[in-house]
Formats: structure tokens, sequence, C-alpha cells
């Protein structure tokens, strides 16, 4: 079994494949907690039934 | 300057039809005025004035001839740089696709051209498209002639449209909406412009910011001017794979009619209650105007608009990051700071974040669908905030404080995000002379009815007249 790991920014960008200096990753910081902090807040919505528009057409 | 530049496509059209006008005079009426003041104003990213006066000519020779392709012919327009034009450099505002000449035309650029317009040039924007402001570290910021002292915004991302067409450099253009590209820069330069239904316009050949919420669009003085734009441009597309195989009205054709009996909801939370006083009085004014015409005017408040930013910047996070991972590896420092910013930070949003994202998209659709099974459409503002100044980072809104980025974006992206028709268009201005803008809302591929509310509002009110300061 996998030790538990700690998802951290830095990791995350890396398995985006992409590879920012620390003053790169410092800079996006609150961007990106911002950012997760409103998506964190989707989990409340109830939205169980609903099928996503992975496809979206309108008709 | 010649008053050719100030007549709308449509009488354009009419005068060069009837040869009281030559399409070669009227390319040059616009090139003469961008060669004046596009310097200051760097609505243009490139400016084709050769191949604009080869296709006026040609335009010319046809109508000598007998042959009129329709009601565009010998009409100039300018796209916004991200529409690939055959051997015309294509860079979406950028340095990335600075020297990148497309081997074919768009699919809505090639339909243009058919119907016999001649584009002038190919139109500034935020970098990518990717910020509502239009700002461009590369080609210059393109500057709102609504103020002749200080530089104010355009609005974006299409802000060299909105600033051409404010301007009288272009009659009409095509912009891309995908937050509120279309309908912001309209709303601040005082302009008219139309956010079809997601897939009654083909995308096919122009750069995508986000698949499944980039829009294609008209952008011009009159509703009127839109409806003959996206007559000619609408239709399914084989190279657009979400295009609909829905016929294509006739858009002109339905204008001119009243609005009596029309039913109008005025969008209250969210939408007008959030907007700066100024606004908000005049979109209420608005609609009373309507309302005097016979329309039937109720209020509307959307529950489910509170979940749009997140769920919204989910998706086009993560999109836009997709479609640039490749150039973000090997040439980030060629992006401008603030789009670089902006893709990095979608490199962290989840699968399972993008596809609750999505689920939120059908519960907004379905709740717009409700308000509008009850009315024919639905009315706001545009923005919330008129143009700011270049440099402004702040703005006090109905509901309390707000950065400009988010202010100018929170009234559009709802409608990015359902997919409905929506059009700007102006409503007033402020006490420093600057417009505002409304918006209203359709039903699915319903843009007759929603062109016709704004045309039969322009033959009510002369707010679309008005010219800016620096022209």
């Amino acid at each position: 079994m996998l030790a538990p790991m700690e998802i951290t920014v830095e990791t995350l960008q890396r398995l985006g494949g992409f590879a920012w200096t620390d003053a790169e990753l410092e800079a996006i910081r609150p961007g990106v907690l911002r950012l997760l902090e409103m998506l964190e807040r989707l989990e409340s919505v109830p939205l169980d039934a609903i099928e996503p528009t992975t496809q979206y057409r309108m008709l | 300057m010649s008053d050719l530049v100030w007549l709308s496509m449509a009488e354009l059209g009419r005068m060069v039809a009837t040869k009281e006008v030559s399409p070669v005079e009227v390319a040059r009426a616009h090139l003469d005025r961008i060669a004046a003041l596009d310097a200051r104003l760097r609505a243009f990213i490139t400016v084709c004035a050769e191949s604009a006066l080869e296709a006026a000519r040609a335009a010319e020779a046809d109508l000598m001839a007998g042959k009129i392709t329709g009601p565009l012919h010998g009409v100039p327009w300018a796209p916004k740089d991200l529409y690939s034009t055959k051997g015309i450099r294509t860079t979406g505002g950028s340095k990335i696709l600075a020297e990148s000449v497309p081997s074919k035309d768009a699919t809505v650029v090639s339909r243009l051209s058919q119907a016999g317009a001649v584009v002038l040039g190919k139109l500034n924007m935020h970098e990518f498209a990717y910020g509502p402001e239009g700002l461009n570290a590369h080609y210059g910021d393109a500057r709102n002639p609504w103020d002749g002292s200080a530089h104010r915004i355009a609005g974006g991302s299409s802000s060299g449209s909105g600033v051409a067409v404010a301007a009288g450099l272009a009659p009409g253009s095509l912009g891309s909406d995908t937050g509120g590209s279309i309908r912001i820069p309209a709303s601040l330069c005082g302009i008219t412009g139309l956010k079809p239904t997601y897939g009654r316009v083909s995308r096919a050949g122009v750069l995508p910011l986000s698949w499944s919420m980039d829009h294609v669009g008209p952008m011009a003085r009159t509703a009127r001017d839109c409806a003959l734009i996206l007559g000619a441009i609408a239709g399914y597309d084989p190279d657009d794979p979400t295009t609909s195989v829905l016929p294509v009205p006739d858009y002109a054709a339905a204008l001119g009619g009243e609005v009596k009996g029309l039913r109008v909801g005025l969008l209250r939370a969210h939408f007008t209650d959030v907007a700066t006083p100024e606004v908000r009085a005049a979109v209420e004014v608005a609609a009373r105007r309507l309302e005097q015409a016979g329309a039937v005017v109720d209020e509307v408040n959307l529950t489910q608009i509170d979940h749009v930013a997140a769920a919204s910047s989910a998706i086009v996070a993560s999109e836009a990051v997709a479609y640039h991972a490749g150039w973000m590896r090997t040439r980030a420092q060629d992006y401008q700071p603030d789009v670089r910013e902006r893709l990095r930070i979608g490199a962290f949003v989840s699968g399972a974040h993008y596809v609750r994202a999505q689920q939120v998209r059908a519960l907004v659709r379905r709740e717009v669908d409700e308000a509008l099974a009850k009315r024919d459409v639905l009315l706001g503002p545009a923005t919330p905030i008129a143009a700011p100044v270049l440099g402004e980072r702040d703005a006090t809104l109905g509901d309390g404080p707000s950065d400009v980025r988010s202010a100018l974006i929170r009234l559009t992206r709802p409608i990015n995000f359902s997919g409905h028709p929506a059009c700007a268009a102006p409503c007033g201005v402020t006490a420093s002379g600057l417009p505002i803008g409304l918006q209203i809302v359709g039903r699915p591929f319903d843009e007759a009815t929603v062109l016709r509310v704004i045309d039969a509002y322009q033959r009510l009110t002369d707010w679309h007249t008005r010219r800016p300061a620096v022209a």
C-alpha cells in the first residue's frame, strides 16, 4: 500500500507536466488557493442526479 | 473626414447596391480614418489596406457586371485577430503567433467574403482572448474612444472590435465571447454586440480559449447590422461538430416589429441589483421604456448564479491550459504576465472539479430555461460598471467591493455558461459621459427575438447614435 502523500501546489504542478521555479509558484499561489476554495464550495451544491454537460450542445 | 464612416452596414450596403457610392470609396474612407486615428486608439494589429482595396475593386467590378451578392456586398468589416484569414497573419494578440499566416479562412470569414464583405484588417484583443480588460502587452492597449483625456480600457477580450466600431474605423466586426468578450467591449464602448446561442455559429478556424464556452458573434452599431452579419455567418458547418442543423431564419426580416405584449423579465438579484447606481438606474429606465412601448415587464431572480464564478473558472481555466500546455512548457516567457498566470492556475483544476462544474452548468442552464419558459427575453445590465481607467483595480458594486476584472465578467459569464443568446447595446451614459450597456437574453436559437427587442429599443432611443469623444 502506498504511503499517504501530501498534495501540494508543487506536486500538482509536476503532475501537470510543468516545471516552475519557486518564485513562479509563489506568484500564483494566492490565485490557486482562491480558485481551490471556490471549487470546494461547489461540493455543497446538490448535484447528485444531474448529468454533466460533458458534450455541450444546446440542441 | 468622410461621413461614410458613420453609416451603418445596412445603409452602406443599400448605397453600394444602388450605386450611390462605390465600395472603393467606402473602403478608402475607413482606411483614411484608420490612418488618422489608430496610432492613438490601437484598435488594429494589422491593417490590410492593399487587399481591402483590391477586394473593394472586385466588389465594384461585380456590381458593374450586374452581380450583387447581398446586403453586405462591398461593405467593409474587420475581424478580431483570432479568426484565421488566408494569407493574413493571425496573431491571437500574441507574440507566439506573431508570424503565423493561415492557409485558409475561418468558416465565418469565408462566409462573409462570399457575402461580398471587405476585410479592412485584424483587430486588437486581450492576448489569446484570456482577459476582460482588453489589454495587450505586445501590440499596445486599445484605448476607449469615449474619453479624450484619460486612457480608459475598451473592455475585452474583443477590445479592438469595440474601439474600431465605436470610433468609426470599421462599421462592423466579429468578436468572440467566452465570458463576455463581445458584450463587455460593446457595453464599455457604446456599441451593439451579440453572443449567439452556443452552436448557432461555427468556431472552425477561430483560435480557442475554451471550446465549450467560446461563442462567435457580430459587433456593430445597430441591431440591424448585427442581424445582417449573423444571417451571413450562422448555420451548420461540418468543420465544427457543435454547430446546429437548425435552419437559419432571416434575422433582418424579423426586425421592425413592436414589443407590444412581449414578456420581459428584469433580472434583479445578481444582475441589476449588483450594478453601480448609474448603471442600475439606466437599465431600469430602459425596462420602463420597453414597458411604455407595450412590453409586459416583471422581475426575475436567478438563484443558482452564485455558483457560476467557481464553475465557469474551472471549465475555462482547465480547457485553456489544455490548449496552451505545449507553449506553456516551451514558451511561457512569451505570454503577457496576467495571461501566463491565469493559464498556470488552470493546471490545478482536477478532473473531478471539471465534471462537477459541468454539472453546475446543467443546473444553471435549466434555471435560465425555466425563467424563459414564462418570458420571451430577460433584461439586465451587460456590465455593472462603465469603462475604468487603465490600471484601475478596484470597483464598488451594489453588493460591495470587487476587483475590476471580476466585475467586468460578472453579468455576462453566466450566459456563456448557460449557452443562451444575449445581446448588449447602449442604454445611457454616466455623469462623465461614458456608455452604459444593457443585455437582452433570449431562448436558445431565438436570436431573432433578442435582436427584435434591441432593434425596437434603438428605434425608441438614440443612445446607439452617439459618437465618442475621440471620434
